[in-house]
């Protein structure tokens, strides 16, 4: 009888340390980029038009980059969600853009959109990770 | 730099179609599927957003 295919049964594509490494940290600096170096261009090429321009509405809806507050533990998070998204925070910080306007209807859009842009990088770098892991 | 617009509705309603696009993109691979995910997911997060909008309506700020 034969029997049912599963995830561990499947072949794995061999997955160098350093090509895994390279994979998940250029898929951090740029969005997206994590699927173009293995080809996935459709995938990659949604990924770096759509998250920069998420992070970038952020901006322009008067969100707040969140600096590391220890002494703060949401302040503290958001911190480290709005550096999901790579070169885009490194770009914004440079231009001392994201200083956020609390007094603006938008605020809390902004810091959504923000935020939620570098989260969403996250998920992307996993998704990479297990292309390059052979799982996808 | 453009005049600010607004509307809240307008705000969620970039943000539904944003955050369907990527995560239709990273579930679906053939294009027809992840169109059809796209707008199953957008039209969720929409309703969903008006449904909660009306639930809250009674109350008070």
């Amino acid at each position: 009888m034969a029997t049912k295919s599963t995830t561990a049964e499947r072949p794995r594509a061999a997955a160098e340390p350093g090509r895994l490494a390279l994979v998940c940290v250029l898929g951090w600096l740029i969005p997206g980029a994590g699927h173009l170096v293995q080809g996935r261009r459709d995938k990659g090429l949604t990924f770096l038009v759509t998250l920069p321009l998420m992070f970038a509405f952020g901006l322009w809806l008067q969100g707040r980059l969140f600096p590391f507050e220890w002494s703060d533990p949401l302040v503290f998070l958001g911190a480290i969600a709005d550096r999901g998204i790579g070169l885009p925070y490194v770009f914004a910080w440079m231009a001392d853009a994201g200083a956020g306007l609390v007094t603006a209807a938008s605020y809390e859009y902004g810091n959504t959109f923000l935020m939620t842009a570098g989260l969403l990088n996250f998920l992307v770098i996993l998704d990479a990770f297990d292309i390059a892991m052979g799982r996808k | 730099m453009p005049q600010l617009p607004a509307s809240h509705f307008l705000y969620m309603v970039v943000y539904a179609l944003l955050v369907s696009l990527v995560f239709a993109t990273l579930l679906k691979d053939e294009l027809r599927e992840r169109l059809r995910t796209v707008a199953t997911l957008f039209a969720g997060f929409i309703a969903a957003a008006l449904a909660i909008g009306w639930l809250m309506y009674p109350f008070p700020l």
